[in-house]
């Protein structure tokens, strides 16, 4: 039963129009990390669209995953000040770290990794997002502390 | 008016009008693909781009507006090669496999690669497809062919308003498809095929096209033999048989059709098709025999001529069709009232339609929708009531979905949840046979809350103290009662209703096949008029006739009081012109109508009967009795395409043709006449309708002088004031509304402006509310309603013979709400006994809430489990339709 | 060299909450102003001669004029916080540093144009700025500066965050418009534009958030002041982001017209470890890459087009001789590739064979028709795309082809079959 609720209450808060799917979508991305097919249907019918309308949107954007996602999702800048400026030593350190490349979920469902696009910290690149929070300037060095930091 | 200069021509143009129109008007070729006519543009695939003097950009035709003075050049190598590479782009990965393609030489973008001098790409493939989706029953998608034109997703979402497909992904990966993993089969794909009928490649394809090629079919344009919309399609046929059916812009159906239309076409060639007259040699009991067409005809002609000099004209009855053309009944009911000399005809209008025409033709003065079907289109409120009407009228609901996307509002008045009621405004889930509270509610907000029209009312109309005084009783409370629905939503629809601007009214069998069905039709004129919304443009009282030509064989006498077009038989003016134009004096009395023929026929007053293209044994109500008169009938003779239930039981069976095998025309349900065109020869020995009877008639003693059906249009325009602008030279050009009194006459989309049909004023003929003749009890605790289904059509003589709709919705059920199903032990599936007072069936139980608690509803197209076994046949008292929408009864798990 | 610090002087020195620290700073009076003579105002900024930030440059007081001319019972403002361009991160800066001064701006363009209702867009990327976004709205609403009856107006300017969801296209006007309708962020064809019919079909503007900074300060005082700044055909500060091989890099103020050689040396400070600058790409992404010779450039709209760069949304990213020009074309290309929204065929179809040709000088394969073909879908996909983002993908590659011929070798004598 809760689960329904988790629907149902992100409409009555972002409401049933048209305007309110990302709102709504977001919210559940932001609960569950990813969107199933249960809750695209049960979206669906809240807004009495299609599953089609709603799942074309859905796999529009970049950040509304519709395959099933770690507890911490990291989104790695892939864009090219990034890129030029050690994006790979990044991904070398959650690679040792985690075992995972972007794409993937760690064993034990507690990191996703991505691949994005710019983040918009190119001043201070490579940067990454941990679930809502930045990190920049990053080394090997400091991105293994920050995955100790959510692994302990 | 801009003027803009295209190749160095100059056009002026409307303010709008884009380049590509612009374009289409002087002749200049344009190459499109994503660009599709009544669809918003989309400006994506690029191939259209011209240039406009004074931009960096070359411009897409198909999107970019005139405008003064514009300078635009459609051809140059510039613009050669940029088409070029959009199709070579695309090219490179459509799958090439063109000689297997079922699209092979009808092939839009195959002809442009020709046309830009593509042999093939010169980029490698570099996206992977998923495998053809081949579940549907209809037709199968290959991604590897698409283009991502996205016709398809445009029409399925903009005008079929069904949003099946999707977008799936952004960017290089972008795909049209079906979200998740589904299928055709397991999406909410109503197989309409209108995508199919778009996708300028061969990625959508019907599964009957994979046998022939394009240049092998002969194309005919004709109307759709369905229901009462009228769409024109183009048979497609090699040698005798037809093959396929593709969609045209016709003014009712703008390239839109349903699944039926589209692809449930094989009843023409299949080999149940009756193909040589039959008779029982052997007399009553003995079994039907092929004979010859003159031994078949000479026999009915004696028979005929022997009960009509034993026992009088008024001894033989005839049933004409609503399914046959407007030629074919006119002839019939020339032969009934000429030939034999009798008024006893009568068609199957008198099961769906009859209280329309007696209401509407008492409270305006003309029976039929008064406005057109594009119309709903632009309405800012519908209010549907007692109409199903995506799965009835498929084309007509796909645009007032149109509608609804462009910002209308709906209010459903049904008994059951139907689609169209998830999107209603105000969905008001009334009690079956609640019609007449159901508006007289509304007409009590409307005048409590002083939002009639009061100047269209003191203007326009008469009556009103009377409905006034009827009206203050029914308030929002007491009717909320009466049909189980919240006061207030009913306040609200009233108000949606009455302030609108544009407010049409939609209904159809569910308003009138009741005992009050005249009542409760007159009640939607009363609505109407009070509102001031009759006799404008958006607006009117709209009656959705349910198959193709009902319209038409009312329209052209074959009701028993009236002649062509509503002259009544007891009008001696009426009947002198007519004994005059066929020089035969006629019977003064009004005739029997359906139901009192299978009374007549009981009480042996009708000996004769002759059964033009129905099949009463399915359609009428209490089948049981019909089934008994008509084995008692002493002659029966049945015309048909089939074997029916009906002709089954004939004494002789003439195989008729079909509607792909004759000329004529039907008269839709907006009065639009449009032309039937003969596509293929009529199959075995069967003739076409008009034919058989004009021998017929030569037989019974009276010659007429008809070389064709076009004949017979001629000299029914000439004694059939709101016809007489018709013939089939005009409409091969157009096809003009009735009343078309002649043939300079534009023809009449709004009825009643200005002025009434019947008058200057219309009337209010206020109607009480009177429950329905059969309610639950004890011992039959539930209403049960029947209707249509949209895979299925009337009595399944032509539906039937589709393996793919069989393969959807093949076998009868009846729905049942969960709550009654849980207390009667019934899950879903589950095989049920329904019984009325009259018989019982068995049928399968859908348990969904679609259906509210003591209600079911069946559908009444099965021969296993046919609801008008079940069905009351009460009628309305004066409309004499039988009350199929209630009845009361019970059921119990099988 | 000192920065011109007009749009960034409340950063670091206010709570960017508090609608009370911004009136403080001088905050909120262009807004005042502009309540009390609303129909000035579009003259004003048309006098003022802004132009809009967001790398398009279009001017203005003309493109609300539009708006304000075009009857309805509903207008939108939207503010484009949708910074998706790579290479630039000022915007960022501005909002989380002083969003009062946006939401001036915004307040100050509804007033204007008679709109009631304005959206920021803020993309997906930055979900940090939001508390302090929302934060600030409700302080300014409970201020009376947005919401009903501002500054005890008969006028009324709300303002509602949307959030964007990884899409760098709906950066794109009509695409952030489909997006906020919620759908996917499609761009519209045009004509219709957005400030006759947009956000819903009503008459819309969309401007970028640098852009709406500036309007508080020059309604405040006056377009006179503001022409003082910059340029005579781009007035008043631009925001640089520097980033890439750069000792300083980060967003600057300077006014327009200041030199690209001041910037990389005296702010940014040149290369890191001494090395040597080869390219700098300009305008983000979907900017030009130009050689390091061509350094001494003003920049402004007109001199960075005349030279062949791209003013954009003033993003510098300085690449030095360690790195290989092909391979920042390759990670360019790839992001249009993904990031092309796939609606029409020269840039869903064209992006992709850009990258394979491209591929082909990587490992050494290309041809000279390659060449020749990489640069005719270039040039077609600048022409025939339908919005900004296929017109613009090919510019890096194109540029680089022109500004280093020398890295797009190919196998001389060779031609494909085709």
């Amino acid at each position: 039963m809760t689960e329904i609720n988790i629907v149902k209450d992100a409409v009555k808060k972002h409401g049933r129009k048209r305007e309110s799917l990302m709102p709504v979508l977001q919210e559940i991305v932001k609960q569950e990390n990813y969107l199933s097919e249960e809750r695209l249907m049960e979206i669906a019918k809240e807004f009495d669209l299609s599953s089609a309308e709603v799942y074309g949107v859905a796999t529009f954007y970049s950040f509304l995953p519709v395959k099933p996602m770690g507890e911490n999702v990291i989104k790695v800048c892939q864009t090219i000040v990034c890129d030029m400026k050690g994006k790979e030593a990044v991904l070398d350190a959650i690679k040792d770290k985690l075992n995972i490349v972007p794409g993937q979920t760690s064993a034990d469902g507690k990191f996703s990794l991505m691949a994005v696009n710019c983040i918009g910290q190119c001043s201070n690149a490579p940067a990454m997002l941990v679930n809502d929070k930045p990190y920049i300037n990053l080394t090997y060095e400091n991105v293994v502390k920050i995955i100790d930091e959510y692994q302990s | 008016m801009p003027k803009v200069y295209i190749d160095g021509t100059s056009i002026e143009v409307e303010n709008g009008t884009t380049i590509l129109e612009a374009c289409e008007k002087i002749g200049v070729e344009i190459p499109t693909l994503c660009y599709l006519k009544h669809l918003n543009p989309a400006g994506s695939c690029r191939l259209c781009l011209v240039e406009v003097k004074g931009s960096r950009l070359l411009q897409t035709a198909c999107t970019t507006p005139c405008a003064e003075g514009m300078e635009v050049t459609t051809m140059n190598q510039n613009i050669y090669n940029a088409r070029k590479l959009v199709l070579e782009l695309l090219l490179a990965n459509h799958d090439d496999g063109c000689f297997s393609c079922p699209n092979n030489g009808k092939c839009d973008f195959a002809r442009y690669c020709m046309d830009y001098d593509i042999e093939k790409s010169p980029f490698p493939r570099n996206k992977e497809f998923p495998p053809v989706d081949e579940s549907g029953e209809f037709f199968t998608y290959d991604a590897s062919k698409c283009i991502l034109c996205r016709r398809c997703v445009r029409t399925c979402a903009e005008l079929q308003c069904n949003n099946t497909y999707t977008l799936k992904g952004r960017g290089h990966e972008t795909m049209v498809g079906l979200p998740f993993n589904q299928l055709f089969k397991t999406s909410n794909c109503v197989s309409c095929g209108n995508c199919v009928s778009v996708c300028p490649t061969g990625a959508l394809s019907t599964k009957s096209g994979k046998k022939y090629r394009d240049w092998e079919i002969k194309k005919t344009q004709t109307t759709c033999p369905y229901c009462g919309v009228g769409c024109q399609i183009e048979l497609h046929t090699k040698g005798n048989k037809v093959v396929g059916v593709e969609p045209l812009d016709g003014p009712a159906n703008n390239n839109l059709l349903c699944v039926k239309g589209k692809f449930a076409y094989e009843f023409i060639n299949h080999k149940d098709r009756l193909t040589k007259p039959m008779m029982r040699k052997g007399g009553k009991g003995s079994p039907l025999e092929e004979v010859s067409w003159d031994e078949a005809m000479s026999h009915i002609a004696e028979k005929m001529l022997a009960i009509k000099a034993e026992s009088g004209p008024d001894s033989l009855a005839g049933f004409a069709s609503a399914r046959v053309t407007n030629e074919a009944n006119y002839i019939f009911m020339k032969m009934m009232r000429a030939a034999v000399g009798t008024n006893n005809v009568d068609h199957c209008a008198r099961l769906c339609h009859a209280s329309t025409v007696a209401g509407l033709a008492t409270t305006l003065g003309s029976g039929a929708m008064t406005n057109s079907i594009s119309e709903v289109v632009d309405s800012d409120v519908i209010l549907v009531s007692g109409s199903n009407t995506t799965e009835t009228h498929p084309v007509i609901g796909a645009k007032m979905r149109q509608a609804l996307l462009r910002g209308a509002k709906l209010i459903v008045a049904e008994p059951r949840e139907i689609d169209l009621a998830k999107q209603a405004e105000i969905f008001l889930q009334i009690r079956p046979g609640t019609n007449v509270a159901f508006f007289n509610g509304m007409m009590n907000v409307v005048i409590e809350e002083d939002l009639l029209d009061k100047e269209y009312v003191e203007n326009r109309t008469e009556g009103f103290e009377e409905l006034k005084t009827l009206i203050s009783e029914y308030t929002p409370e007491k009717v909320a009662e009466i049909c189980n629905i919240n006061a207030e939503d009913l306040r609200k629809a009233a108000r949606l209703y009455a302030k609108a601007e544009k407010a049409s009214i939609f209904y159809s069998m569910g308003v009138t096949q009741h005992s009050t069905g005249t009542a409760g039709v007159m009640c939607t004129s009363n609505l109407a008029l009070l509102c001031g919304k009759i006799g404008k443009y958006g607006c009117g009282v709209n009656p959705l006739r349910g198959q193709n030509n009902v319209q038409g064989a009312c329209d052209v006498g074959c009701l028993p009081g009236d002649y062509t077009a509503y002259q009544k038989v007891v009008n001696p003016d009426a009947r002198a012109k007519f004994e005059k134009a066929w020089g035969v004096s006629l019977p003064d009395k009004p005739g029997l109508t359906i139901t009192e023929t299978i009374g007549a026929i009981e009480s042996g007053d009708i000996r004769c009967l002759y059964v033009m293209g129905e099949n009463p044994m399915l359609s009428d109500p209490d089948i049981n009795h019909v089934e008994h008169a008509l084995k008692k009938c002493e002659f029966l003779v049945v015309q048909d395409i089939f074997l029916t239930e009906t002709a089954e039981l004939a004494d002789v069976v003439l195989p008729a043709g079909s509607y792909a095998e004759t000329d004529g025309t039907f008269t839709n349900t907006e009065r639009r006449v449009q032309l039937v065109c003969k596509a293929i020869e009529p199959v075995g020995d069967s003739r076409e309708d008009w034919d058989i009877i004009n021998e017929l008639m030569d037989r019974l003693g009276y010659k007429n002088n008809f070389s064709s059906s076009s004949d017979i249009l001629d000299e029914l325009a000439g004694t059939s004031p709101s016809y007489g602008g018709y013939s089939f030279e005009r409409l091969k050009k157009e096809q003009p509304q009735w009343p078309c009194p002649n043939k300079d006459h534009p023809g009449t989309p709004v009825l009643h402006i200005g002025k009434f049909s019947r008058g200057e004023r219309a009337i209010f003929k206020p109607s009480p509310y009177i429950p329905a003749a059969e309610l639950p009890d004890e011992e039959y605790p539930f209403v049960l309603t029947t209707g249509r289904v949209l895979y299925q059509y009337h009595t399944r003589t032509m539906t039937g013979k589709s393996e793919g709709l069989t393969n959807i919705m093949g076998t009868s059920f009846i729905e049942i709400n969960p709550t009654d199903a849980g207390k009667l032990g019934i899950a879903n599936s589950d095989k049920v006994k329904v019984a009325s007072r009259r018989g019982e069936v068995t049928v399968e139980a859908h348990v969904t809430d679609k259906v509210a608690e003591g209600i079911l509803f069946m559908p009444f197209h099965y021969k296993d489990g046919p609801a008008n076994k079940l069905t009351n046949n009460v009628i309305d008292p004066i409309a004499k339709i039988p009350e199929y929408k209630v009845c009361a009864a019970r059921l119990e798990k099988f | 060299m000192e920065e011109t610090r007009i749009l960034l002087k409340n950063i670091g020195k206010i709570n960017p909450v508090s609608s009370a620290d911004y009136v403080a700073a001088g905050g909120y009076k262009g807004l005042k102003k502009a309540i009390s003579n609303p129909e000035a105002i579009v003259d004003i900024m048309k006098d003022s001669g802004l132009r809009g930030r967001g790398g398009a440059g279009f001017p203005v007081g003309l493109k609300w004029s539009f708006t304000k001319g075009t009857p309805s019972d509903q207008k939108y403002i939207i503010c484009n916080a949708d910074e998706g361009e790579p290479g630039t991160n000022k915007d960022r800066i501005l909002m989380s540093g002083d969003p009062h001064s946006l939401f001036e701006g915004m307040a100050i363009a509804g007033v204007a144009v008679g709109a009631t209702k304005g959206f920021i867009y803020l993309r997906a990327e930055y979900p940090y700025l939001l508390p302090i976004l929302n934060d600030a709205i409700k302080d300014a609403e409970a201020a009376g500066f947005i919401g009903k009856n501002i500054l005890g107006s008969n006028l009324d300017f709300e303002i509602e965050i949307r959030s964007g969801a990884g899409a760098y296209i709906c950066g794109d006007e009509t695409a952030l418009m489909e997006s906020i309708e919620g759908k996917r962020g499609e761009p519209r064809y045009k004509p219709p534009f957005p400030g006759v019919s947009g956000l819903w079909g009503k008459p819309t503007i969309i401007n970028n958030v640098e852009t709406l900074c500036n309007v508080p300060q020059i309604i405040d005082k006056g377009a006179e002041w503001f022409r003082s700044i910059g340029t005579e055909s781009c007035p008043g500060t631009k925001l640089f982001t520097l980033s890439g091989n750069i000792n300083n890099p980060g967003v600057y103020e300077f006014p327009m017209g200041v030199n690209m050689r001041t910037l990389f040396k005296e702010v940014g400070g040149g290369c890191p470890g001494g090395k040597k600058l080869f390219a700098v790409q300009t305008g983000g992404a979907s900017g030009a890459i130009i050689n390091a010779e061509m350094l001494d450039m003003p920049m402004d709209i007109e001199c960075c087009a005349k030279a062949g760069a791209v003013l954009g949304a003033g993003d510098l990213m300085f690449i030095d001789e360690s790195i290989n020009i092909i391979d920042v074309v390759e990670n360019l290309i790839e992001f249009f590739v993904e990031e092309s929204c796939g609606k029409c065929t020269p840039c869903r179809e064209g992006n992709t064979r850009l990258l394979e040709f491209v591929h082909k000088f990587k490992d050494g394969t290309a041809r000279e028709d390659d060449l020749e073909r990489l640069i005719e879908i270039g040039s077609f996909m600048q022409v025939s795309s339908l919005c900004g983002l296929g017109q613009a993908s090919p510019v890096p590659v194109l540029s680089a082809i022109k500004n280093f011929p020398d890295k797009f070798i190919v196998k001389s004598d060779e031609r494909g079959q085709n």
